[in-house]
């Protein structure tokens, strides 16, 4: 069997040393390269650490450590072994006739994770503080918000009761992918960043959204203007990136967040092929303390397909459509 | 043709099962509405958030009637090297899938089989892809 990509898989250490292998089939043991301890990430025209390009943060690398491993690293071997295991589930065919069934074939569309290129990660979780690679609880104020925001959509009707009960992600709004923090899915987690002098945008694939960050030191907007990726300012930490995002909305909740989350993301490029995204959630009215967490985001193949979802999305309409449908049935 | 794999993942597993669709496809397609279809593509739609296979299907009483069926989202399959004229208008489709919930001809296609049984697999072996499983 041979395909297009090989799984380009990177195993990000503690140290900023990575093995890189390029394999010609789905998953296979890593051959370490040539470590280079001389690498130095190169500079744009005016002097910024140079992060532009085309990554993907692909992974199989789960947010929170599964409650039955008690580590933070797989070795190496586990986790090549762990993420065949993934790559076969992926390929694994449905039971005609299950609701599981009722999908297109992911991997007919090169849409399985192993199909494309991946960081693959011998952490055993993206979240690295608390220590047990898990969301910190939640603080009272958190649970009444969660509970308040479950009640209202109940309040709401079915999903199917109206266009606006849909998610933003089935309404072509927003995707997780495009955060912030930008977290993958299951595909098109793509990425292009562009710096220019005072600027650098990150440009999401899933659903083509540009975030454009100013890095020359102006104030966030006003507190009453909200916007549903918030609103973002970057800075130089010696050749880190970091940015600071607030303002976002109450439509908009990561893991049960609030409006009032601080996002703090940290971009350094450790290597020709890597960037190590980290970033930290600070929201004190949803947490009992900040959490962080860090997941490589790898060079992949130019350039990105427009992400075009609202004028193609003849799914919402359809999903109304059979339910409108059934309607009529059962009042029959 | 893959055979169908019963897998059982350590609980260890490194991921929960992924979300695949941006929607949950059963609401918008009938799981007991399996159908099978023949016939010839019309038009390949590459749009996201998931491509759309219009097909002439000639029924038994030798009329044709068209159907639109639901595929993936392309923007893999374009990085993979597949363009739109790697299936010709005219390529015989056989179309396992099943109906939507509106009652109106559209499908998801579950699977996608040339009239010679191989299995389409646009992924990494569509013809022209590159690839070799499927030729």
């Amino acid at each position: 069997m041979t395909r297009v990509l090989g799984i380009v898989a990177t195993f990000v250490l503690l140290t900023p040393v990575t093995l890189t292998a390029q394999a010609p089939a789905r998953v296979t043991p890593a051959v370490p390269s040539k470590t280079n301890t001389t690498w130095r990430v190169s500079r744009t025209p005016d002097g910024q650490p140079d992060l532009q390009g085309f990554w993907t943060n692909t992974t199989y690398t789960p947010l929170e450590r599964p409650k039955n491993v008690n580590k933070p690293f797989f070795t190496e071997a586990e986790a090549l072994e762990l993420a065949k295991k993934a790559a076969d589930n992926e390929e694994a065919q449905t039971e005609p006739g299950t609701i599981a069934d009722v999908h297109y074939d992911f991997t007919q569309f090169g849409l399985d994770r192993s199909q494309g290129a991946q960081a693959l990660n011998l952490r055993t979780s993206m979240i690295v503080d608390p220590p047990d690679g898990r969301i910190p609880p939640m603080t009272a104020e958190g649970q009444k918000r969660t509970t308040e925001r479950a009640e209202a959509a109940k309040r709401r009707g079915a999903a199917t009761d109206a266009v606006q009960n849909q998610s933003l992600s089935v309404r072509c709004i927003l995707m997780d992918r495009d955060g912030p923090p930008m977290l993958p899915g299951a595909y098109n987690n793509n990425y292009q960043i562009v710096q220019t002098p005072g600027y650098v945008m990150i440009l999401v694939e899933m659903l083509h959204q540009p975030r454009i960050i100013p890095l020359d030191g102006r104030s966030q907007l006003p507190q009453n203007v909200r916007q549903l990726m918030g609103s973002s300012r970057g800075h130089w930490e010696g050749d880190t990136l970091v940015v600071e995002t607030t303002n976002f909305t109450d439509k908009t909740a990561f893991q049960g967040s609030s409006a009032n989350m601080r996002l703090i993301e940290r971009f350094t490029r450790v290597a020709e092929d890597t960037i190590q995204y980290q970033f930290t959630v600070d929201d004190p009215s949803t947490w009992t303390k900040p959490w962080t967490a860090e997941l490589p985001m790898e060079k992949t193949i130019p350039p990105i397909f427009e992400h075009a979802c609202h004028e193609g999305n003849y799914g919402l309409y359809n999903t109304l459509a059979g339910a409108r449908e059934e309607e009529k049935k059962t009042s029959k | 043709m893959r055979q169908k794999l019963a897998v059982t993942i350590a609980a260890v597993l490194l991921s929960a099962v992924p979300v695949w669709a941006h929607h949950a496809f059963s609401a918008e397609f009938d799981v007991n509405k399996p159908i099978k279809l023949q016939g010839t593509l019309t038009k390949w739609e590459m749009i996201n958030p998931h491509s759309w296979f219009h097909l002439d299907v000639k029924g038994p009483d030798g009329n044709v009637v068209s159907w639109l069926v639901e595929g993936g989202s392309p923007n893999q399959l374009i990085r993979l090297g597949v363009t739109k004229k790697t299936l010709s208008v005219g390529t015989e489709f056989i179309i396992e899938g099943y109906q939507a919930r509106d009652g109106t001809n559209k499908a998801v296609g579950r699977n996608f089989l040339f009239a010679d049984g191989r299995r389409l697999f646009l992924g990494g072996s569509a013809p022209g892809a590159g690839g070799t499983e499927g030729k």
